[in-house]
């Protein structure tokens, strides 16, 4: 790498994304929603993806690259011929924006799955056009825990770029992490300054005050091969007690990777399409003969955190396929707590962590 | 591009005429059409009939099956009142479909679309004569596409939500904390005494929600209940259902008022028997989240509900339901919402309403979190036939949405969990709610917490509203 | 197979296709493109996803030996939506194909071993290409027993091929029928599958055992084969999971870390000893 990173004005920032939305490049960046939350989107303008909202999105930015349903081809054969049509991908290069250091590290989770052999190609061509921007966190929310499964709120795990706003001066830091975030930069970086010693200092005093601002505790480094253990533990019942089996954590999760293949149509002409899933539902490992594997619950819900934190685990390293974002903590209807879940498996007491977490009156 | 040639040929593609299903019942319809075949008498050659043995079979999702399957008009004819075959089938169909039509209305679908008659054996004539109108009505409104309207995405922004001036003011910090000591106490004696087997509450959670459920089986555990003014998640959704999780003997469940009419409701339905079950209602003066009242509280009218076996309050615990003295409500926010989207042009509340059901992610959380979604297998679940189209798109949004909201129908316990279970923040409150006013103007009944009241879908009267041809 | 993944099926015709019983079916199937036909071999316990287009895509195993070259056959019982609208088709009509996926039987290893093929139901379908293959090079292999059960004898699957198996020392066959299932005249064995292999003592600790069948059948088969003396890696079997993609990405098919479709469907008793508990 040989740019160290440049310090850029909030003027020059915005320039920058809207030189980028003229070269018809797609800019997708958190945009505060009619409904309150903030979302993903693509926007029409530099200044909608200049200044992201501060609320985390309620959902990952995982749909721009592995799309919540996709056509995978449509058939037809109601003509003289049957065939197979895939769609069009869409070609253009896009500027995924504003994501926490959460959501970027979880969308390297999916290149894992994805990309490694055999290769999705859809997922890989998508990927391909994609650059990434991370931002690094000001604020931590109550059900951050990033710092828990070896992240933190300015990492750069999956970006290829970092962005560091300064408190104050409200300037940005723009630090390329890989070639493809360089090369993306470089040719407008001739009038950006260079980031200086100070700009770092201050950077780091700031990540500090994020980190140390984060409550939820590290897990054990044990806690792998504790849960691998504990399958057969009865706490599973006790913290996933209130489950639902709704989803939601799946389809939230920066990291979540399942999908559904299904067709509609008839006979005559129709598509195939692959859709999110998740193993929270009990459809997802019932046998056409009725039989499920997973008859309850409880154990879809140990599925979930046995792969985020051991079986994946296991595979890559010792990384966890969960990257702390909180998202499902905050939109489960029924209040199941994964970090808590986790250390209590990893701990042996469920009801001690509850009590932990602070009963109070 | 794949391609294999195959013998046969198809039709070259005409210009665009109107196709109308007809859904027919056997004894009536069905013959009053044959009949006017063969009497002779022309009508529209646009009508595909769909006979079925009694329009009392008429599922709602039949209807919405036709139009995604590229129907541009639906017509659904049965017996005289008076004269159907099983005697009142056609009557309970009469009231589902003047709530669906009013639902379908509410979300901008164009009402030329959607035609209902009756039609005696005997009635060739008028067979001939209604489909004629319907096939021009439909024409008049033009193709549906292949219900490609749905996948237009919206133009419309949706309406902020407006909150009007709550009626109460949160309970204080004081009075949260005796309701707890007073639950823990209750739920203590229960568990001690063997009364219960398992109590199903709230315990405070560091997470996302600031109480969530939680399972009781000993009394020791009953120190981590705990009530707080904003205690979501409605409990009887454990009771049956696949969330089941009642005990051997009896369970126990914390009630709010709004949750008590599902309970009523799982009990009007047979889903568990009563002595299984003890309502712990829970002095509640509205769920409260940054200051703001939901509202589904501003016209709550009691903080206990009648149901309740046991009172809770911050003044102590009381057996049987005993409500606290009267207390203010205000109009239900969400009826200016409704009346609001009323008001506007059809197509506009279609397009906002497509926009609403675009962000679904057919999670289903919103079916999870009911208590009155307790079958099984639900339809979106079914592949034989696919009812629902599985991906998230479209046409498999709104057919999952409306599909839902009309299972709910006259059965919704206006308790709003489907809304705030929603990762999408989809108005599922206002598809409820104007569905239980619809109800309430068509039939003057609404959904009651008392067991023993009639669900008004599961009756008629003589004189129902009729907007059949 | 190339190092992307398709989850587009490549188009095949029907070539033949015959009842093996009321529910059960066997198709063959050409693949349309030339070369992709060439292209496409496999090894006995690899499987394919078969698509009827509208309908869906299911995981199944082929059926036929690799060697005959330009087809291969599919088994299967309806039971649900794929699986039904697949009966329904016949000679001609098109159907897709994705694969071959999955490990296969070592059936190198086996060789001067006694083998006994334990199929349940339609899990025979996961045991007719090793033992096609076995009877192919019969020479290789020592004593060769067939047992095949079902709920009751209309149940019985590839009937028709009962004589041609045993023909010239093949392999010795016998079927069994669930208590209940038999018909007036039944002269094979009746009792659930693991007790008829039990009785019959038709393992020991040199014996390789193949087996297939419903999930229960699997527990008590490998509860037998170790109280007559078989060492748990010398039982195999064929997992049969929910599936979607076939590749190793949709999740569906997963048993702890164990992929069925990557890491299956072939397993060892021993190596299923250390999966969780979730089959
Ligand atoms: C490796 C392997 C080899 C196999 N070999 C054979 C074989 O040789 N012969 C044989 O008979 N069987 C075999 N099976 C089993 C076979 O795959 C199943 O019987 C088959 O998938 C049943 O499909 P179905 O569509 O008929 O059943 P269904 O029960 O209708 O459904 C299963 C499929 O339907 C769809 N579906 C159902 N419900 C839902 C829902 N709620 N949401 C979305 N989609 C849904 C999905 O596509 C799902 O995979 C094998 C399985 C595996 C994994
Ligand atoms: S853990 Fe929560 S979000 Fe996930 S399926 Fe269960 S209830 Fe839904
Ligand atoms: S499991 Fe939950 S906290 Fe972890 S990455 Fe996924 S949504 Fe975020
Ligand atoms: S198995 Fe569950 S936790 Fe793992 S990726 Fe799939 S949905 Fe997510
Ligand atoms: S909860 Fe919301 S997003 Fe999920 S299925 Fe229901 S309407 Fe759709």
């Amino acid at each position: 790498m040989t740019a160290l990173g440049w310090h850029l004005s909030e003027k020059e920032w915005t320039e920058w994304l809207r030189v980028l939305l003229e070269s018809g490049i797609a800019v997708i960046a958190p945009v505060l929603g009619t409904t309150g939350t903030s979302e993903f989107q693509r926007v029409g303008s530099a200044e909608e993806a200049a200044a992201p909202p501060p609320s985390r999105t309620a959902m990952s930015p995982k749909k721009f690259l592995f799309p919540q349903s996709e056509v995978l081809f449509s058939f037809d054969f109601s003509g003289e011929s049957a065939t197979l049509s895939q769609p069009e991908m869409e070609r253009g290069r896009q500027l995924l924006v504003g994501l926490r250091p959460c959501d970027a590290a979880g969308l390297r989770r999916l290149d894992e799955v994805f990309l490694s052999e055999p290769e999705d190609p859809t997922y890989s061509e998508r990927r391909q056009r994609t650059v990434i921007v991370s931002q690094a966190c000001t604020q931590a929310g109550q059900s951050c825990f990033c710092t828990a499964v070896g992240g933190s709120p300015s990492g750069r795990e999956g970006a290829d770029l970092a962005l560091t706003k300064l408190e104050g001066s409200g300037d940005l830091l723009l630090e390329p992490v890989t070639a493809g975030g360089e090369e993306l930069a470089a040719p407008a970086s001739a009038s950006w300054r260079p980031i200086t010693a100070e700009d770092r200092a201050q950077a780091a005093r700031q990540a500090e005050a994020v980190t140390s601002a984060i409550t939820r505790e590290p897990l054990p480094p044990n806690a792998p091969p504790i849960l691998a253990s504990s399958f057969d533990s009865p706490a599973w019942a006790e913290v996933a007690d209130g489950c639902i089996g709704c989803g939601i954590c799946a389809y939230a999760c920066p990291s979540c990777s399942c999908f559904d293949i299904t067709d509609s149509g008839g006979a005559a002409c129709g598509s195939r399409c692959r859709s999110w899933d998740s193993c929270a539902f009990s459809t997802f490992t019932r046998h056409a003969s009725g039989h499920n594997p997973r008859a309850d619950q409880p154990s879809r819900y140990r599925q979930r955190v046995m792969h985020k934190f051991s079986y994946f685990p296991a595979e890559h390293g010792g990384e966890m396929m969960c990257v702390g974002c909180g998202r499902c903590i905050d939109l489960c209807p029924a209040g199941v707590d994964i970090h808590h879940a986790v250390l209590a498996l990893a701990s042996g007491a469920t009801l001690r962590v509850q009590a932990r977490s602070g009963v109070k009156a | 591009m794949t391609k294999v040639e195959l013998r046969g040929t198809v039709e070259a593609g005409a210009r665009w005429k109107p196709r109308v299903v007809a859904f027919t019942c056997n004894w009536c319809s069905y013959s009053g059409a044959d009949m006017a075949g063969t009497a002779r008498i022309g009508y529209a050659p646009n009508v595909r009939l769909v006979r079925m043995l009694c329009s009392g079979r008429l599922d709602p999702i039949f209807i919405l099956k036709a139009f995604e399957e590229g129907a541009d008009g639906v017509l659904v004819s049965g017996c005289h009142p008076g004269d159907c075959h099983y005697v009142q089938g056609n009557l309970y169909t009469r009231r589902r479909l003047e709530v669906f039509a009013n639902l379908m209305e509410f979300v901008g679908i164009d009402p030329r679309r959607l035609s209902f008659a009756w039609v005696s054996a005997s009635e060739g004539v008028k067979w001939s004569r209604v489909v004629d109108q319907v096939v021009s009505q439909v024409a008049e409104a033009g193709p549906v596409g292949s219900w490609a309207v749905l996948h237009a995405p919206s133009t419309l922004a949706p309406q902020p939500r407006q909150p009007a001036q709550p009626p109460r003011q949160p309970p204080s910090e004081e009075e949260v904390r005796q309701t707890t000591l007073n639950l823990r106490e209750l739920a203590r004696r229960l568990l001690e005494n063997g009364e219960v087997s398992r109590i199903i509450g709230y315990a405070h959670s560091a997470g996302g929600m600031s109480a969530a459920p939680a399972f009781i089986d000993t009394p020791e555990d009953a120190e981590r209940l705990a009530w707080s003014a904003n205690s979501p998640g409605n409990l009887t959704a454990y009771l049956s259902g696949p969330n089941r999780a009642r005990r051997p003997g009896k369970t126990a469940v914390v009630v709010k008022t709004c949750d008590a009419r599902s309970l009523g409701g799982l009990l009007r339905e047979n889903q568990l028997p009563r002595d299984e079950v003890v309502a712990i209602g829970v002095s509640c003066s509205g769920q409260w989240s940054g200051g703001r009242l939901a509202a589904k509280c501003y016209a709550c009218e009691s903080d206990i509900s009648p149901l309740a076996d046991w009172s809770v309050g911050a003044g102590g615990i009381a057996d049987g339901p005993h409500p606290g003295t009267a207390r203010a409500v205000a109009p239900d926010p969400r009826d200016a919402e409704i009346a609001a989207l009323a008001s506007l042009p059809a197509g506009e509340r279609l397009a906002f309403w497509t926009g609403e059901f675009d962000r679904c992610i057919r999670c289903y959380a919103c079916r999870s979190a009911c208590p009155m979604c307790y079958c099984e297998t639900c339809i979106a679940d079914k592949t034989q036939p696919q009812w629902i189209p599985a991906a998230s798109s479209g046409p498999g949004n709104f057919a999952w949405n409306i599909t839902r909201a009309m299972h709910l129908a006259g059965r919704c316990a206006d308790c709003d969990e489907c809304a705030r279970a929603c990762p999408s923040n989809i108005r599922l409150d206002l598809v409820n709610h104007s569905i239980s006013r619809s109800i309430e103007r068509s039939f003057g009944s609404r959904v009651e917490a008392d067991p023993a009241a009639v669900a008004p879908l599961t009756t008629y009267r003589p004189g129902d509203p009729d907007r059949f041809l | 197979m190339s190092a992307t993944a398709t989850l587009l099926p490549d188009l095949a015709r029907i070539t033949g296709a015959r009842d093996e019983t009321y529910d059960v079916r066997t198709l063959q199937i050409e693949l349309v493109e030339r070369d992709r036909a060439e292209s496409f071999t496999w090894r006995p316990g690899q499987f394919a996803m078969i698509s009827v287009f509208g309908f869906g895509e299911a995981a199944l195993t082929i059926t036929n030996p690799p060697d005959e070259e330009g087809f291969i056959e599919i088994t299967f019982r309806e039971m649900g939506k794929l699986t039904s609208a697949l009966r329904r088709l016949s000679t001609g009509q098109i159907v897709g194909v994705r694969g071959p996926f999955g490990n296969s039987f070592p059936l190198d290893e086996w060789g001067g071993r006694d083998i006994v093929f334990v199929g349940g139901g339609i899990g025979m379908a996961a045991l007719h290409a090793p033992l096609a293959a076995v009877l192919r090079e019969r020479d290789r292999f020592g004593e060769v027993t067939v047992v095949v059960g079902a709920k009751s004898a209309s149940d019985l699957v590839y009937r028709g091929e009962f004589d041609e198996w045993q023909r010239a020392g093949g392999a010795r066959l016998i079927r069994a029928v669930d208590p209940g299932g038999e018909v007036d005249g039944w002269d094979g064995e009746v009792g659930l599958l693991p007790d008829v292999f039990e009785r019959l003592g038709l393992s020991g600790a040199e014996t390789v055992v193949v087996v297939c069948g419903p999930p229960v059948m699997l527990d008590f088969m490998l509860k037998a084969t170790s109280r007559l003396g078989t060492p748990p890696a010398r039982v195999i079997t064929t997992l049969e999971n929910r599936m979607k993609c076939g590749l190793g990405y949709c999740g569906h098919c997963s048993v702890g870390r164990f992929m069925v479709c990557r890491d299956g469907p072939v397993i060892s008793g021993e190596a299923l000893a250390t999966l969780p508990k979730e089959l």
